[in-house]
């Protein structure tokens, strides 16, 4: 027995020390780049700084958050985050709803509808070219139409209120209410958690969305936070092969560029408990499918 | 008589289609109406003509596709990568999974899971613009590391040999945690009463994390195999599309960031939409594929 007992202490420490690696490995990059953003800039490019702040001072942090185009990014992705997200969880639990009813005629094959363009898709040109021709480019609606159904979201909907006693709508049924009435007002007041998993879900899609914004926001005046970001990390990352004299002047400083990023996480950092509560949840409604 | 009570349902509940408007309305524009689209890749598209008035080439843009050097350059670094992404990255949560299930310390449990998981919630942008930073040629922290040790700095997202890697471990970096999630809820329900028995007869840890723990999550891990094999196109556009630069489309260009660079770029409509429905109808094929195997030796749909 003594031999297991030194085993199962091998074993202990190997997994500690691998998962504090793997715990580390995760903090070291936020923590440098959050050194660099309260650091001294001459420290920042003589290559002083690497996992704690020298000179430390919190002016360019307070340049970044208090800069315009920084504040007007930040507004324009809550717009779309508060807008994008009510929307979809709207128009994803009046799809959910009608389809969770299959003995309705003509819902199996609009869920098979559904599902297909889950397998296979238009594309990217195609979509440009759509967004176009509706005079959508540089439109808000271009960043929240495109993808306001998630099929898989709405899919997870559908599954719950199946889940639901049917006893429920048939009373109310024999009382004379209408179909939108209950699901109004009898099955969405019940579904509140899995209403925030799936508006969780909407919402850090919304907000961390990059790719609807570089095909088709140009105007500087409607950039959301993260193609300001990108802008900001590729200008100055673009340094080391092509700059014009009129990029060099742009280029923003190592410290910006830190304070920036730093600044931009700050938002989902805040919500982070709840994004981890509710996120599991819904993964675990997804793969257990209904 | 059935055909009739079927259409009285539906005519007594003529609100719920109602509610499906906006729904039908978002599948088939924003759904339907770009694979419609695709037909363009057939024609020499015009963008001022539309589809109605551009003229019709069959196959030539496929033509031009197998011709081209670039696609099979794009299609290359496309399979390179997410291979070596699934190779080296898919079996690490399984085990991150298996160790964090070892750890009896609770508060300790929570905490790794609260920092491993984070990564998953933050954008490309935030993630490029970390690395950027961490691996930056004169002060960055990775060279300052080399550097010490004696070793000349490494411009990693300029340099061809050292791209795919930066692009392999940010990935990992971002989701390795978040995916042991599904393994490590596979691993809770796992019958409790196996682990006793196998104590009673002598087990060790080890033994039972390979003849119980194991064993016991291997539907879960070759169903996310299988939905892994289903996006075997899809390497990481938007994670490329934010880390890289003309530098590196030699290692770095994916179909998707190829799509985006030959349609948006240089506005050659029809052939960036062939090569794209060549990745859509591939990627098709592959996640029909995946659930017949799913059907046959899980005896379960992935849908």
């Amino acid at each position: 027995m003594h031999s297991r007992k030194i085993g199962d202490y091998v074993l202990d420490i190997f997994i500690y020390v691998s998962l504090i690696a793997m715990g580390l490995s995760t903090l070291v990059p936020f923590i440098t780049v959050l050194s660099k953003s309260v650091s001294e800039e001459w420290a920042i490019t003589s290559g002083k700084v690497n996992l704690f702040p020298v000179g430390f001072q919190l002016d360019t942090l307070q340049y970044v958050v208090t800069n315009n185009q920084f504040l007007h990014a930040l507004l324009i992705s809550v717009l779309v985050a508060v807008v994008g997200t009510l929307a979809s969880l709207i128009v994803t639990a009046m799809t959910a709803y009608p389809l969770s009813k299959r003995e309705l005629p003509g819902v199996g094959i609009i869920i098979i509808l559904f599902v297909f363009t889950m397998m296979f898709n238009g594309g990217i040109i195609p979509s440009y070219l759509l967004i176009r021709q509706l005079d959508l480019i540089d439109n808000l609606g271009s960043l929240i139409l495109p993808g306001l159904i998630s099929v898989f979201n709405m899919l997870v909907i559908k599954s719950y209120f199946e889940s639901l006693p049917q006893s429920l709508e048939e009373s109310a049924k024999l009382d004379g209410a209408r179909n939108y009435t209950i699901l109004f007002r009898i099955i969405l007041p019940l579904s509140g958690p899995v209403l925030a998993t799936i508006g969780l879900f909407y919402a850090v899609y919304y907000w961390n969305d990059y790719f609807h914004p570089m095909l088709y926001i140009n105007s500087t005046s409607l950039k959301p936070l993260q193609l300001y970001l990108q802008d900001i990390v590729m200008n100055a990352d673009s340094s080391s092969f092509k700059m014009s004299a009129e990029d060099m002047m742009n280029v923003p400083a190592e410290g910006v560029r830190a304070a920036t990023v730093i600044a931009s996480t700050i938002p989902i950092l805040l919500v982070y408990p709840f994004l981890q509560k509710y996120f599991i949840k819904g993964v675990l409604i997804g793969s257990v499918k209904g | 008589m059935i055909k009739s009570s079927r259409w009285k349902l539906a005519r007594s509940n003529w609100d719920m289609y109602v509610l499906l408007i906006p729904g039908l309305i978002f599948l088939l524009l924003f759904k339907y109406t770009p694979m419609y689209g695709v037909v363009i890749a057939f024609q020499e598209f015009n963008i001022f003509s539309g589809i109605g008035g551009s003229e019709w080439v069959g196959l030539e843009q496929f033509q031009k596709l197998v011709r081209s050097e670039d696609f099979f350059q794009v299609l290359t670094n496309t399979l390179l990568i997410s291979m070596y992404k699934i190779v080296l990255l898919f079996p690490v949560p399984i085990v991150v999974a298996l160790l964090l299930n070892e750890v009896r310390k609770m508060l300790f449990k929570r905490t790794i899971q609260t920092i491993i998981y984070l990564p998953h919630f933050l954008s490309w942008v935030i993630i490029s613009g970390l690395f950027v930073t961490l691996l930056a040629p004169t002060d960055g922290l990775v060279n300052q590391i080399i550097m010490a040790f004696g070793g000349e700095p490494i411009s990693f997202l300029q340099d061809n040999s050292f791209f795919r890697s930066v692009v392999v471990f940010t990935a990992g970096w971002k989701e390795i945690g978040w995916n042991a999630i599904i393994f490590i809820a596979a691993i809770a329900g796992i019958d409790q009463e196996q682990y006793e028995a196998a104590s009673i007869d002598g087990a060790g840890r080890i033994r039972k994390m390979m003849s119980i723990t194991l064993p016991g999550i291997m539907p879960t891990i070759v169903l996310m195999f299988i939905l892994r094999i289903g996006s075997l196109l899809e390497a990481g556009t938007e994670q490329i599309l934010t880390m890289y630069n003309p530098l590196v489309y030699e290692t770095g260009d994916v179909i998707g960031t190829y799509v985006y660079r030959m349609g948006l770029g240089q506005q050659d409509y029809s052939f960036s939409t062939a090569v794209g429905l060549f990745n859509s109808v591939v990627g098709f094929i592959l996640i029909i594929s995946g659930n017949m195997l799913s059907k046959k030796f899980l005896k379960r749909s992935i849908w």
